[in-house]
């Protein structure tokens, strides 16, 4: 056992540090809806270091590092609060890299890698969240095209993105997760609408209406019908950079300096919070790790990534909910950082999956927990 | 000892939802916070029709007054008659006549319908004043914890009447009291919201609310939405004392974080955007679970009354 990162991985890590520099105006780890010119501009130099395809074989044009090296860069960004992982770099990317045809990986790998090209999550539908295996948006072939009419919901940064990465019904409806197939939709596309959701953190989520939108066969990404083992398989590449634990390093930071501010650290209430939250935090980090080496060692780690979201998120609420309880009435200026850092914690148990089905995750699959036996 | 409304009480209640229904609900709220508007005409409707009177009227007192503010916590109302109908009475021995803010003395944090107050009661040490507020006296605030906020520049509040000896106890008492009926109210239209919510949303082939994960701890939501609003009654029905209004204002505090945080987790993604109803009464009940410091602060008073 050891805890340790090795010499090499902590050179890259400084590297990093180092790079972010240059991006300390860069505060879009929340609401990035409201800066997304400058995050593009961050991709951009970081694809340019070649760290958007760190982990993709050389032979796609990647850096073939290994999955800690994602790790950190992300770890890092997130304690900067320069951004939140892209998804076309991420899920989108090795999706392709594994089941992409050689003139899907030519059009899309080469922008995603320079930071050019940007994919929405196009999963959840207003009556499917939890529950993907229902979705209804229908894709039915015509000849060459397909033509997809459905709503999603609550996509992401959709309004600034360049291409939809859309889970769509070609099979019958009873068939739920053996019936869905994968997209990529361009989303100026004719029949395509995105709107608005304004949402409690002042940023927005998207709706997307799709209305005979039409795309060639070639947008279709893996076999008809064969969308739920690729999606599985995605969510696998994303477990160890999703909820990089030093994001809530960077939480109780920021609260402990606001107490300093405010001179406040000496009440010994306080201290005595402070000191829980960073004990949770601590938790986090090793949570995290935890995933982290399941996926080194060629374990799908779904259910240390079940156990690390619930602990993650909650950690997070928890420090916001502290920071708010700590700072009073004064938090609930919007302009006063700690608000933010309260307001965008409300959704974390929700989004990604739920606290309730990454404990259901957990139950079954470490518990032994399963059905009505 | 009777738990249950007494006809006349009904009758009030009975009143006030019919007034409500027609000037009040989330959608109102919804459309005057959009403009960070105080709802002038509800409050004229109320005190038009003397439901602002009932903590000093004839036959009825503190806790008809308080039946009053929880009807229009749980009806989204934007307006300040917990301070006007139940506040003021105690403190001032009558209701507070425009708008009214409440105001811890120095503070400069963001204050509920400081903008749009005539006037502020100012908690001061032992002392309370009555402060007329010209336009003007506050600047407003964005925020988005449901309310019209305002800001008082330090020193902004240093006239007014000062109410005497034993005033600033009164306030605090009676602040206390009126935090614990608006978090009683303003908790029980987060949990019917989210109650009906997961009854039609339905995943998995079933209702959410089928779910015996979902069901346990909404029970206890619940169960806790009942115990803020008997110890908040019973405080009013014994006039805002002290150690009944601290027990009140801190159980519903402590309690209104969990109902947040469940309302708002088994809303899923819809109850977190501001298209759905919930946030109207979730966001205040964290701006309400704040003040006077909190259940911390409820709960020192509490210990202070009672073995000082
Ligand atoms: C900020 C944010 C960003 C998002 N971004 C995207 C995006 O980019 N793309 C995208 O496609 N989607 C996105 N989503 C949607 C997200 O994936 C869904 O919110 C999530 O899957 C949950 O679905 P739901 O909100 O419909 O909740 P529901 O599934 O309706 O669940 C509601 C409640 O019921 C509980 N519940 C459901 N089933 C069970 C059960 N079996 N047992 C116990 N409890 C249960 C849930 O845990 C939850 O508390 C985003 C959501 C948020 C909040």
């Amino acid at each position: 056992m050891n805890f340790a990162f090795s010499e090499e991985e902590e050179a890259f890590r400084a590297e990093v540090v180092a790079f972010l520099e240059d991006w300390r105006d860069l505060d879009a780890f929340f609401g990035q809806g409201h800066h997304w010119p400058r995050v593009k501009q961050l991709f951009q130099a970081m694809g340019a270091r070649g760290w958007l395809s760190l982990g993709w074989p050389e032979s796609e044009g990647g850096l073939g590092k290994p999955l800690t090296w994602e790790y950190i860069l992300w770890d890092e960004v997130g304690y900067a609060r320069a951004a939140r992982n892209p998804l076309a770099s991420g899920i989108v990317a090795k999706t392709l890299v594994r089941y992409g045809s050689e003139d899907q990986k030519r059009r899309w790998l080469g922008p995603i890698r320079s930071g050019e090209l940007h994919f929405s999550l196009g999963y959840s539908e207003p009556e499917a969240g939890s529950d993907l295996a229902s979705a209804r948006c229908r894709a039915e072939r015509h000849g060459d095209v397909y033509r997809i009419t459905g709503e999603k919901c609550w996509q992401s940064y959709a309004q600034d993105m360049d291409l939809l990465w859309l889970l769509a019904r070609t099979g019958t409806q009873e068939s739920r997760g053996a019936g869905l197939s994968l997209f990529v939709v361009p989303l100026d596309a004719p029949g395509v609408t995105v709107g608005p959701l304004p949402t409690l953190d002042g940023d927005q989520l998207n709706e997307i209406h799709l209305d005979g939108a039409e795309v060639p066969v070639d947008a279709r990404v893996g076999p008809e019908d064969g969308a739920w083992k690729i999606m599985a398989e995605a969510l696998a590449d994303e477990r160890h950079i999703q909820f990089p634990p030093k994001r809530v390093r960077r939480d109780l930071e920021d609260l402990v300096d606001w107490v300093r501010e405010n001179g406040r650290g000496a009440d010994p209430a306080v201290r005595s919070t402070l000191g829980d939250l960073a004990v949770q935090v601590e938790e986090a980090e090793v949570q995290g790790l935890i995933v982290l080496d399941a996926l080194r060692k060629g374990r799908p780690g779904i259910v240390e990534a079940a156990a690390n979201k619930v602990v993650h998120t909650v950690v997070c609420q928890n420090v916001a909910r502290a920071a708010l309880e700590i700072a009073g009435p004064a938090a609930l200026a919007d302009d006063c950082g700690l608000n933010t850092l309260w307001r965008q914690s409300i959704w974390e148990t929700i989004g990604g999956g739920t606290s309730e089905i990454m404990r259901g995750v957990v139950a079954k699959q470490a518990l032994g927990l399963s059905g009505r036996r | 000892m009777d738990f249950e409304l007494d006809d006349a009480q009904r009758a009030i209640v009975e009143a006030v939802d019919v007034l409500l229904e027609r000037h009040a609900g989330p959608a109102r709220a919804i459309e005057l916070g959009a403009k960070g508007e105080y709802d002038g005409a509800l409050h004229g409707a109320l005190r038009e029709s003397g439901f602002l009177e009932l903590a000093c009227g004839e036959g009825t007192g503190p806790l008809e007054a308080a039946l009053l503010v929880e009807c229009a916590a749980r009806a989204g109302a934007l307006c300040s008659v917990a301070a006007s109908a139940l506040v003021a009475p105690l403190v001032l021995g009558r209701p507070g006549d425009g708008p009214l803010a409440l105001v811890e003395s120095g503070s400069t944090a963001p204050i509920r319908y400081a903008a749009h107050a005539h006037a502020a009661l100012v908690l001061d040490g032992d002392r309370a004043r009555l402060v007329p507020l010209p336009d003007g006296s506050a600047t407003p605030v964005a925020s988005t914890f449901g309310y019209p906020m305002g800001r008082f520049e330090v020193g902004a509040l240093s006239e007014g009447d000062d109410l005497g000896a034993g005033s600033g106890d009164r306030l605090r008492d009676a602040w206390r009291l009126a935090l614990a009926v608006e978090l009683a109210g303003s908790m029980a239209g987060a949990l019917e919201t989210t109650l009906t919510y997961v009854k039609e949303r339905r995943q998995f082939g079933r209702a959410i609310g089928s779910f015996q994960g979902v069901q346990h701890r909404l029970a206890r939501c619940h169960i806790q939405v009942q115990g803020s609003r008997w110890l908040a009654l019973e405080a009013a029905h014994g006039g805002g004392a002290t150690e009944a209004s601290a027990a009140g204002a801190a159980y519903a505090a402590e309690a209104a974080g969990r109902v947040f945080a469940e309302t708002h987790q088994f809303s899923g993604a819809m109850g977190f955007t501001r298209e759905h109803d919930l946030h109207v009464w979730s966001m205040r009940l964290q701006a309400l679970r704040l003040e006077l410091d909190g259940a911390a602060g409820h709960e020192r008073a509490l210990a202070e009354a009672r073995w000082a």
